[in-house]
């Protein structure tokens, strides 16, 4: 039952986190990004912190600034950097 | 004994009223069926609907003729091209947004872009051109600076992002609420104007708050100056 759940949630969270980078405030995507870190190794969450940074990030700010990308960054940190804590506590 | 004639005419009389009040009851709809009441309300409902309908839309006719007509004081002073805002103005986390015009429009990366207003001011600049496109990037997004002038001062004003910014000025200055930042790196244009100075005694600077003058998230449409003049 609970894996059911499980399952339905994550292509959820997904949405909520690509619609959301399109019309939502960018804690949004953060928030579906961090909620889905929690149970998944999912590629949706550099996926939609890719999204967020093709969308909107200027390739160089128009003061000639290098922009980091952030949410890039952040969903890369998610998936890999929260792997010990899920395989610590997470059943497979 | 009372004639008939008196009989038929008091008859008659009695009669007529009694059809004056049914066809007034009739006509009242007293009688209608319930069905045929029911599509009445149901059409007088579409009607309604239709006419909510068309009030929005007359709304929003007139914010956008509003808007329109604060860009033409803009167009009379420098030659561009007016273009919508096709995206949200709050989702980006890098104080962008996009606009529906693009090289195809003769947009090119660094043109500017202004909003209406009295004399028209400065919001941002085209970061990255489409074909029908381009992604702007707010003057005040988070992380940008920009050089500005108030109270007769150069400053440079650290972005917030949400159309603030903050700047740090010697104490000695005399900057007060409601003065405007002019810049000159935009013809000497509007680009915000003092919305907070924090008093601090203590400190030999005082810090400046800035805001553009109209929230960006009413904006509906931009003008935008392909080559500054």
């Amino acid at each position: 039952m609970w894996y059911r759940v499980s399952n339905s949630i994550r292509p959820l969270l997904a949405t909520l986190g690509f619609f959301g980078a399109i019309v939502a405030p960018p804690s949004v995507p953060l928030l579906a990004m961090v909620l889905l870190s929690f149970r998944f190794a999912a590629w949706e969450i550099p996926a939609i912190g890719l999204f967020v940074d093709l969308m909107w990030l200027a390739p160089s700010g128009v003061d000639g600034t290098f922009s980091l990308p952030l949410f890039t960054l952040a969903g890369v940190v998610l998936v890999w950097g929260l792997e010990p804590l899920r395989s610590e506590f997470l059943m497979r | 004994m009372v004639s008939g004639g008196a009989l038929g005419g008091l008859a008659r009389g009695v009669s007529s009223s009694v059809w004056g009040i049914g066809s007034a009851a009739v006509g009242s709809g007293f009688f209608s069926s319930r069905r045929a009441l029911q599509v009445e309300n149901e059409t007088l409902k579409q009607e309604l609907s239709r006419l909510e309908a068309e009030a929005v839309g007359f709304e929003a006719l007139e914010s956008e003729n509003r808007e329109l007509r604060g860009i033409v004081h803009i167009a009379e002073d420098v030659s561009g091209i007016t273009a919508p805002i096709i995206s949200s103005v709050r989702s980006s986390p890098y104080g962008t947004f996009i606009v529906g015009a693009g090289s195809a429009d003769g947009i090119s990366a660094g043109s500017v872009v202004m909003a209406d207003g009295q004399r028209g001011f400065v919001i941002g600049q085209i970061a990255e051109v489409g074909e029908h496109s381009s992604l702007v990037e707010e003057i005040f997004a988070p992380g940008a600076s920009a050089e500005g002038s108030v109270g007769g001062a150069e400053l440079i004003f650290e972005g917030q992002g949400g159309g603030n910014a903050r700047a740090e000025a010697p104490r000695a200055i005399s900057i007060a609420e409601g003065d405007s930042v002019t810049s000159a790196m935009f013809g000497g244009r509007l680009i915000g104007v003092v919305g907070a100075v924090p008093a601090d005694s203590a400190s030999a600077y005082k810090s400046i708050y800035v805001r553009t003058p109209v929230s960006l998230s009413e904006l509906q449409f931009v003008y935008v100056v392909p080559r500054f003049q």
